[in-house]
C-alpha cells in the first residue's frame, strides 16, 4: 500500500511538473491546437462544399486531426527532458519506473484530452455536425482514443526522444499501431453522431478499452527499458 | 553564508573500517562506438572516504562517475556500491547515491524551488517544504528561489543541482567537476560541502581537474588515463592491476617455472 501510494506521488508529481511546464512555455498545446486546425481544414477544402459528403467523413476527418496532432503532443512533452540532461536525472531517481511512465502518460493523457475535446467542437461548428445532441458518447470516445494516443505516444516518444531524426521517426513508429484505435474511434464517433441505430457504439467502445488496457499494460512494463542509456 | 545542513542516512555511520567498500569495481570496461573509455579498472574504495579521480581530458572520470551512478551500464566487468551488485541492485543503489554531473538535469520552465520540490518528491524526503527551502539557502539562493531557471546561470544552475543533492540522505555523492563554472563563493560552498559530507560519514568521489584545491580536503586520489588506472594514493583506496593479457600469461607462467 505504501509502495503504491509512493508510486501515485511520483506519477502525479512528474504529470505536474509537465504541466507548469506545459502551461508556461506552452510546448505542445497551442502548436497542436493550431495543427489540428489546419488539418481540418484542408480536409474540408479536399472534400469540397457538400455539407453531406463533409458530415458523412466528419468522424474520420475528427480522429485523424486528433491522432496527427497527438503525435505532435507527445513528442513535443518528451521534449521537455531533454532539458540539460532531465531525462538521465529522472532515470536516476530512486522510483519505479512504472510511476514514470504512468506521470507522463497522465499529462499526455490531459494534452489529448483537451485537443479532443477542441477539435470535436470544431468539427460541429466546420462541418454543421450535432455533436450536443450525442455528448456523452462523443465525451466518452474521447476520453478512451485520448488515452490510447497518450498510452502509446508516451512509450514510442521514450524510444526517440534521444534520436536526431525523432520527428520523423516517432509517427512511423505510431501510426501503425494506432490503427486499431483510429478504426474504433472513428466508427464510435460515427456511431453515435448518427444515434446508434445498429448498437454497435457498445463494441466500438469496448475495443477501445481493450486496446488503452493492452498499450498501458505494455508501456508501464517496458517503460524502464528506454530509460536506461545503454 | 549559513552552515549547511548535511542529512546523514544510517548507513553513511559507523567505522569505514566495518562498512562494505562503498565501490568495488572488477575488470570495469566500458565502450563507446567499439573505443573503450574504460578499459579494465579494479579497484574498491573504503565507505566513509572522500577520493579524488583525476586525470586529463578523456581519460574515463565521467565514464566511471556514470557507470557507478546507474546512469550507463558497463560493457565488462562488475560494479557494487554499499556491496550491491549494479546489475541486479541497481534500484537499490539509486537509493543510496547522488549524483551531480555536467548536465545539471533541470527543467527551465519551473522555478528553483519547483525544481527542488519536484526532486525532493521522487527522492522521497520527509518534510519536503522546509528541506526544500533549507537547501535553496544552503546554496545561496533564497533570494532567486521563485525565478525560471531557465534565466539562470551556468554558476547558479550548478548552485542548484547541488542543492538537490542536500535533500537527500545518500551514503556515497559523486560529483563531476563541482567547481566547474562557480564563482569563488561557488567554489567555497563546494569545499564546504566536501568537509562536511567527509565529516559525516558519506563517502565522496570527485571527478576533478582541480588538485591543489582537492587535495586537503580528500584522503586519497585514483589518477585515471586512457580509461586505465595508473596511480593510486592515499587512504581508503586500493587498486588491482590488470590482469596481463592472455596471450602473455602462459609466457609469464612458464617463466616463473
Amino acid at each position: 500500500m505504501n509502495a503504491l501510494r509512493r508510486d501515485a506521488s511520483v506519477a502525479l508529481a512528474v504529470a505536474r511538473k509537465d504541466a507548469i511546464a506545459e502551461l508556461r512555455g506552452r510546448h505542445a498545446t497551442v502548436s497542436t491546437l493550431f495543427f489540428a486546425g489546419i488539418v481540418l481544414l484542408l480536409f474540408g477544402f479536399a472534400l469540397g462544399p457538400d455539407a453531406d459528403r463533409l458530415a458523412a467523413a466528419a468522424p474520420g476527418l475528427l480522429w485523424l486531426a486528433v491522432v496527427f496532432a497527438g503525435i505532435l503532443a507527445v513528442s513535443r512533452l518528451h521534449l521537455l527532458e531533454t532539458d540539460d540532461g532531465a531525462l538521465e536525472h529522472l532515470a536516476l531517481y530512486p522510483v519505479s519506473r512504472q510511476a514514470i511512465y504512468a506521470g507522463k502518460a497522465i499529462g499526455g493523457f490531459a494534452v489529448m484530452l483537451l485537443i479532443a475535446v477542441l477539435v470535436l467542437v470544431a468539427v460541429g461548428i466546420l462541418f454543421a455536425v450535432d455533436v450536443l445532441g450525442a455528448w456523452p458518447a462523443l465525451l466518452a470516445t474521447a476520453v478512451l482514443g485520448a488515452a490510447g494516443v497518450a498510452a502509446v505516444g508516451t512509450f514510442y516518444a521514450g524510444i526517440t526522444v534521444r534520436l536526431r531524426a525523432r520527428e520523423v521517426m516517432l509517427p512511423l513508429l505510431m501510426l501503425p499501431v494506432l490503427a486499431p484505435l483510429l478504426l474504433g474511434a472513428v466508427k464510435a464517433t460515427a456511431a453515435a453522431l448518427a444515434g446508434d441505430p445498429f448498437g454497435e457504439l457498445g463494441a466500438w467502445l469496448q475495443l477501445l478499452v481493450a486496446f488503452d488496457v493492452i498499450m498501458i499494460v505494455a508501456g508501464a512494463a517496458t517503460y524502464g527499458y528506454l530509460l536506461e542509456d545503454g | 553564508m549559513p552552515q549547511t545542513t548535511i542529512y546523514v542516512s544510517p548507513r553513511s555511520l559507523g567505522a569505514p573500517d566495518r562498512r562494505p567498500p562503498a565501490v568495488a569495481t572488477a575488470e570495469l570496461a566500458r565502450l563507446f562506438a567499439g573505443s573503450p573509455a574504460l578499459a579494465g579498472v579494479t579497484m574498491t574504495i573504503q565507505g566513509g572516504r572522500a577520493i579524488a579521480l583525476l586525470g586529463p581530458n578523456g581519460a574515463g572520470k565521467t565514464t566511471l562517475l556514470r557507470i557507478v551512478s546507474t546512469a550507463i551500464r558497463p560493457s565488462y566487468g562488475s560494479v557494487e556500491v554499499d556491496g550491491l551488485h549494479l546489475n541486479r541492485d541497481a534500484a537499490a543503489i539509486r537509493e543510496r547515491v547522488a549524483y551531480l554531473s555536467h548536465a545539471t538535469g533541470l527543467y527551465d520552465d519551473l522555478s528553483a524551488r519547483e525544481n527542488l520540490a519536484f526532486a525532493a518528491t521522487m527522492i522521497g524526503t520527509p518534510d519536503a517544504a522546509s528541506r526544500v527551502a533549507r537547501a535553496l539557502a544552503d546554496v545561496g539562493l533564497e533570494a532567486r528561489a521563485e525565478d525560471r531557471v531557465g534565466t539562470f546561470s551556468a554558476g547558479m544552475r550548478k548552485r542548484l543541482a547541488l542543492g538537490r543533492i542536500l535533500l537527500g540522505s545518500p551514503s556515497l555523492v559523486l560529483l563531476d567537476e563541482p567547481y566547474a563554472a562557480l564563482d569563488v563563493d561557488g567554489m567555497t560552498l563546494v569545499d564546504d560541502l566536501l568537509a562536511a559530507w567527509r565529516e559525516v560519514g558519506v563517502t565522496v568521489l570527485v571527478a576533478s581537474h582541480a588538485v591543489g584545491r582537492l587535495e586537503p580536503l580528500l584522503d586519497g586520489r585514483v589518477v585515471l588515463e586512457r580509461g586505465l588506472v595508473v596511480d593510486v594514493h592515499g587512504e581508503g583506496v586500493k587498486h588491482v592491476p590488470p590482469a596481463p593479457p592472455a596471450a602473455v600469461r602462459p609466457a609469464v607462467a612458464g617463466a616463473a617455472r
